[in-house]
């Protein structure tokens, strides 16, 4: 058989295609979706796998979701269940074998042609509302093992035959997660979009022909692959190592947890090398990241370090190695260990620890440190509402910013964390204050918090709320108080996390950086999030930039005298006197 | 004697109706600088075809409707006046927060966007009122005042307030407001309550800085637009067309120019349901594209109702501004005819989004253009005649057209020419079409089962693909396709808008509450058609309720099929109605969840026009087009085909393609697999 060749434009035209049916499933699923966290914070991703389970498109969602796990989770199927059939549809979400964590339920659907073949699959993963674990939260950083933690754990298991529930597992689920009817409504909704990926990619295989999309989908990579190639050579060569430090959790030692990242760039060989072997090992607590989310984040920083039109699958990630260690806290996680918050707190470390690494490299490489998560201000609230004495929980998203400035651009003011990328939603303060019997007192940017440099990282922001009436639990679990989020290239820290409890008297109470805390009325919580690191030396600003931060308000005359080498008084450049002070 | 016009990038379109009710169309060239000047450069085409002075012409007109993007071009060149935000204390960031979310998420090279007004004209006000409509801390008149001062030092030329809760209890909103009109005589205020009274502060207050923004330069344009008309001897009215697919009073665009964002794109899905129910008998949900030089707009007819959305852009999302208010859901991607084609260094082609634009234009314009375009590829096809585009009145280079497709693209790709044109107009076809699906899976719409209406003079060219490719059976070209918003502008109805937030939840139906705020929308409504008077034929209230199901997080419009909330019937009704609407849009439907009611928005329509069709006079004194001509099709190569003039085809007599159909406005390209015909509403119908 020879091999069908196609040009640049037929090319261009099935990519197109297939971008087409993964933005179709990712839009129904959206729009479908009953929690909020699907809806508002948009945590779920849609992608398409070849039959060999390589990554060939994926919707845009946030990025620690989907460049690694779905070809391993689509692998595990294969091997599981080898005689896959039209109408099957697979439940997986165990980070043992290429799931990102427990909450990040999978929906697999093999597409297979009327001849009985197996040609893609389709995969719908959606973060869940809750899991079955012990505690009523998707993220247990405390959980000693996965037995501690509670998860209902699918390895590739079946729930639909003949386009049929295999009902037996949907009762499992009911019984075992907390808020049945809005799970039923999600899985409804994450069904509804693998089953259109599939209706769509049969569409695709009637008309352009099976083995014209297997010649599509080689060249394809190997198009990517070349863009890949491209990109990788414009950074300089060499070997640089990167760290990122976790603050001290639960279950973590004294010092915290610092991640590791040696980088090595070959551009003449178009290839770049991460090795997170040397790493501790895995921890009794629920940061361990399974194989996905190290792969994941390690790509991400490499990602973040290049050319962002690289398209994003299997042919590119052929030029990206990851070196991960079997037992260790940012490798390949083992059965029972728990990675239930695998997709944040070390996931971010480790692509910081890349990204930063990569701007040693030098000449205009690599990113900043995004700031660390989660603020009480992104915290979760619980409690009875005393206004229709119903009770209420909730993950609310009030602020958040963490984003760090890259080689040529300001930092996206609202990143989140690493991991998302500024894909979440901030809530409005009416929504907030309708749904919970809150109210929020404040909420804005801390001046002189910016992660200072060339290019700024975002400042942190700042909220203050409390209960209208009665009284609310608030969880959540702050890093980056200790360990703020660095500059690179010459660029300063930006803003630490922080929180304290405002007592009705105006006293205050510094509180831990994770905790589950009663807030009564009255009183308050100041939640500080991690602003991000800036990029390159702030004496190399554009003094009129400088000039437009202090008139905006962002920073004060003092810091742009004192970090910026910028006189401006009263709003105005004194640029003789700029000049002596960058020049001295 | 009734005139619309609608101003674009490029062209500016007229469409005159005489008093015989005859229409005729002239597209003149826009003058970006001065688009008065583009309105009466078409006006005088107009005159000369009628053998009159433009003052003669213009003395016997009884309305002008006037479609315009110059609000929006000002936003986006940033000519806007010098706006003052106050907000309520805190709350200070409000425009730079956003809602958060974003496009392209490993792309660090673009900015985070600048709020629409900066932090250094912004003011925190002490007050605060919660949920309820309770004060939590009184206004501070005293800070107010202070405030007033510095706004005075600052030479701010227009001012928006923005208070949490405004629209449950606007108190603190009016009363400074009033302040604010007597300490700063002259300079325009907008308050977030009176101009979009929604429960998400950051759009109110996006909404209420845009409106505030816009108000100095709305008043100056329309004042000089009817002063000019008037100069040149018209004495009628002049309507201004609305993001919300009506029209309304110049005067009253003024006051709010919020309202005309989007004025022009949203009159298509107007006179693409007109158009569709002419010819479609039975209820079917409608496509309307509008393809211009450098936008393909796409809006939608679900169930005879236009979908509006809150989510209009100016610019992209999460990088623009978002404006807030309720519009036509138009979605606008860079896609036309001036979209450049290239070959990047893995081989691989692309079709847009970079734009030739009007300026220079396609290489085959002849104005300095070099890069291929989507039109450079049509008329290399054979699909465009060089000699009658526009009706003859702008000559095409074919062979610059060629040569640079050769060089920049066939070349490259190592494909013949013919080839390389007709890849660049099945990539372009493709954008198109994700596009499509992109909206109406959003909108719950199946495509294949929709009629697409084509719009705008280039439609013709490649909609036979788009629709195949959609899988739809039915493609409309209507008469006045070229011109379809002035068209739209033609037929539409003098509107107002009002809006209420308000809450409510079937688990705890406070039917008083709901009963009262409609009561008060209806008796605006009311006031509105009576300040109209004599000339309104007939008015019509519709209503439309935001509505959700408990712990959703976006509501749905849902048309409101009662006056009031009488008894458990009407409450059934409203449930059916709901659970129905929220199943059309999602798919699914849940009957066990309440219903929350967060908004209420009246429309009254007052009908200008009685309902005669709109028929495009015939041009009689044309010149018989050529028979035949070669084009070329991806499944039959070079081929002789038919030519046919549009005027001379017979009604209702079925053709099958290939074919190529002419128009002085436009060109319509039939492949080998369609058929196509005429209808009596002087609709090309093809059944791709």
């Amino acid at each position: 058989m020879t091999e069908t060749i196609l040009n640049g434009a037929e090319l261009a035209i099935l990519n197109s295609r297939f971008e087409g049916v993964v933005r179709k499933m990712a839009n129904t699923l959206l729009r479908t979706g009953r929690s909020g966290v699907l809806n508002r914070a948009k945590d779920f991703s849609c992608c398409i796998v070849t039959k060999d389970a390589d990554l060939l498109a994926a919707a845009e969602s946030l990025p620690i979701h989907v460049l690694a796990g779905p070809d391993m989770m689509a692998r595990t199927m294969a091997d599981y269940h080898p005689d896959l059939k039209a109408g099957d549809a697979f439940f997986h979400n165990s980070p043992y074998h290429g799931c990102s964590h427990p909450a990040d339920l999978t929906l697999l659907v093999p597409v297979v042609d009327t001849q009985g073949v197996h040609r893609f699959t389709v995969l719908a993963k959606a973060h869940q509302a809750d899991i079955g674990n012990s505690e009523p939260t998707t993220y247990m950083g405390m959980a000693r093992d996965l037995y501690h933690e509670g998860a209902l754990i699918f390895p590739a298991v079946q729930v639909q035959r003949d386009y049929r529930n295999i009902d037996d597992i949907i009762r499992m689920c009911e019984l075992r997660i907390r808020v049945p009817d809005q799970w039923r409504g999600d899985y409804l909704a994450m069904l509804g979009a693998a089953r259109i990926g599939e209706r769509e990619i049969l569409a695709i295989g009637q008309e352009i022909g099976w083995e014209k999309l297997d010649a599509f989908t080689t060249q394809w990579f190997d198009y990517s692959e070349k863009r890949m190639i491209e990109a990788v050579k414009a950074l300089p060569a060499g070997t640089v190592y990167g760290a990122s430090t976790h603050d001290p959790f639960p279950g973590m030692p004294p010092e915290g947890v610092t991640i590791t990242a040696k980088v090595t760039s070959m551009p003449d060989q178009g290839r770049v090398i991460v090795d997170l072997t040397n790493n501790p090992d895995c921890l009794p607590c629920g940061m361990n990241l399974s194989e996905a989310c190290s792969r994941t984040a390690a790509m991400i920083g490499v990602f973040n370090s290049i050319d962002h039109s690289v398209p994003k699958n299997a042919g590119a990630f052929r030029r990206i190695e990851v070196k991960l260690r079997h037992g260790c806290i940012a490798g390949i996680t083992p059965h029972p260990f728990s990675c239930s918050t695998a997709t944040t707190n070390i996931a971010d470390r480790v692509a910081n620890s890349v990204q930063t690494a990569i701007a040693d490299l030098g000449a205009r490489a690599g990113m900043a440190e995004v700031g660390a998560v989660v603020a009480p201000s992104a915290g979760v609230i619980s409690g009875i509402d005393e206004r229709t004495g119903k009770p209420f929980v909730n993950q609310i998203f009030l602020a958040f910013s963490g984003g760090a400035a890259s080689r040529s651009e300001d930092a996206w003011l609202t990143t989140a964390h690493v991991g998302n990328a500024g894909m979440c939603c901030i809530d409005g303060i009416e929504l907030d204050e309708l749904c919970h019997p809150i109210i929020v007192k404040k909420r804005g940017f801390v001046i002189d918090s910016e992660g200072a440099g060339q290019f700024k990282g975002a400042p942190s922001t700042v909220v203050e709320f409390g209960p209208l009436i009665g009284s609310f639990d608030l969880g959540y679990g702050s890093d980056g108080h200790i360990n703020p989020p660095k500059g690179v290239a010459g660029g300063i820290c930006g803003g630490a996390a922080d929180q304290i409890l405002q007592r009705q008297d105006g006293t205050t109470v510094a509180l831990e950086s994770c905790a589950m805390i009663k807030v009564s009325c009255g009183e308050t919580v100041i939640a500080t999030s991690a602003g991000g690191g800036g990029y390159g030396r702030p004496e190399d600003r554009d003094p009129a930039a400088v000039v437009h931060d202090v008139r905006e308000g962002w920073i004060s005359e003092k810091r742009a005298r004192e970090i910026y080498n910028v006189v401006v008084c009263d709003g105005v450049l004194n640029s003789v006197a700029t000049e002596q002070l960058r020049n001295a | 004697m009734r005139f619309a016009s609608d101003t674009g990038g490029t062209f500016t379109d007229l469409v005159v109706e005489d008093d015989n009710k005859v229409i005729t169309m002239y597209k003149a060239s826009t003058v970006p600088s001065d688009p008065v000047a583009g309105v009466l450069a078409a006006l005088e085409l107009a005159a000369q075809d009628r053998k009159l002075s433009l003052a003669d012409m213009l003395k016997r007109g009884d309305v002008f409707i006037h479609g315009t993007t110059h609000a929006i071009n000002a936003i986006i060149t940033g000519r806007t006046a010098r706006t003052a935000f106050l907000v309520t204390e805190g709350h200070k960031d409000m425009l730079v927060f956003r809602e958060g979310g974003r496009i392209e998420p490993f792309n660090h090279t673009v900015a985070y966007p600048k709020p629409y007004t900066p932090r250094s004209l912004t003011f925190e006000i002490p007050e605060r009122i919660v949920y309820n409509g309770d004060v939590l801390t009184a206004l501070d008149e005293v800070a107010v005042l202070e405030t007033i001062e510095k706004l005075k030092a600052l030479n701010v030329e227009a001012v928006a307030v923005c208070f949490l809760w405004s629209t449950i209890n606007p108190q603190h909103e009016l009363r400074v407001g009033a302040l604010l009109a007597e300490h700063l005589p002259g300079i325009p205020i907008s308050l977030s309550h009176d101009v979009n009274p929604t429960l998400r502060e950051f759009r109110r207050a996006s909404s209420a800085v845009i409106d505030a923004s816009l108000k100095p330069l709305m008043g100056k344009y329309l004042g000089s637009l009817a002063d000019r008309l008037s100069a040149a001897g018209f004495q009628g009215d002049v309507m201004v067309l609305t993001s919300a697919g009506g029209m309304m009073t110049a005067d009253y665009v003024a006051e709010a120019p919020i309202r005309v964002i989007n004025s022009g794109p949203s009159m298509a899905p107007v006179a693409g349901r007109y158009y569709a129910e002419l010819d479609i008998p039975e209820n079917r949900d409608v496509i309307v594209a509008d393809t211009g030089g450098t936008t393909y707009d796409i809006s939608l007819v679900r169930d005879r109702h236009i979908p509006m959305t809150r989510e209009l852009w100016i610019g992209q999302p999460t990088r623009g501004h978002l404006v807030g208010y309720p519009s036509v859901d138009v979605k606008s991607v860079g896609a036309g005819g001036g979209s450049i084609a290239r070959v990047d260094n893995g081989g691989l082609l692309h079709v847009g989004p970079m734009s030739a634009g009007a300026v220079p234009g396609p290489v085959c314009y002849g104005r300095g253009g070099v890069e291929p375009t989507v039109t450079d590829a049509t008329v290399v096809l054979g699909y465009l005649d060089p000699d009658f585009f526009l009706g003859g009145s702008m000559p095409l280079d074919r062979p610059a057209a060629e040569a640079a497709i050769r060089t920049k693209v066939a070349d490259p790709l190592g494909i013949s020419v013919e080839d390389a044109a007709w890849t660049i107009v099945e990539l372009a076809t493709e954008n198109m079409v994700q596009a499509i699906v992109d909206i109406t899976v959003a909108q719950g719409i199946d495509p294949a089962k929709a009629v697409l209406i084509g719009g705008g003079g280039a439609a013709g060219l490649n909609s036979t693909f788009i629709a195949r490719r959609l899988g739809t059976d039915t493609l409309i070209i209507p008469e006045m396709g070229a011109t379809l918003s002035a068209a739209g502008a033609m037929m539409s109805d003098l509107t107002a808008e009002y809006a209420t937030s308000v809450f409510t939840s079937t688990a705890n139906f406070d039917k008083d509450k709901i009963n009262n705020a409609l009561f008060d929308l209806r008796a605006k409504c009311d006031a509105f058609a009576r300040k109209v008077g004599s000339k309104v034929l007939k008015a019509e209230i519709s209503v439309i309720a935001e509505a959700r199901y408990e712990s959703q997080v976006w509501d749905i419009d849902m048309p409101l099929p009662m006056a009031r909330f009488r008894n458990g019937e009407d409450m059934k009704t409203f449930r059916e109605t709901f659970d129905a609407t929220h199943e059309k849009i999602f798919t699914v439907r849940d009957e066990t969840s309440a219903i929350e009611i967060v908004g209420l928005r009246a429309t009254v329509k007052c009908k200008m026009r009685n309902d005669d069709k709109l028929r495009l006079k015939s041009d009689q004194n044309q010149q018989a087009a050529a028979a035949t001509r070669k084009v070329y099709f991806s499944d039959g190569g070079w081929t002789e085909t038919a030519v046919h003039r549009l005027s001379n085809l017979p009604i209702d007599h079925t053709i099958s393609g290939p074919a190529i159909i002419e128009s002085p406005f436009t060109t319509i390209v039939v492949d080998r697999a369609a058929t196509f015909r005429r209808t009596a509403s002087g609709s090309i119908v093809i059944y791709p």
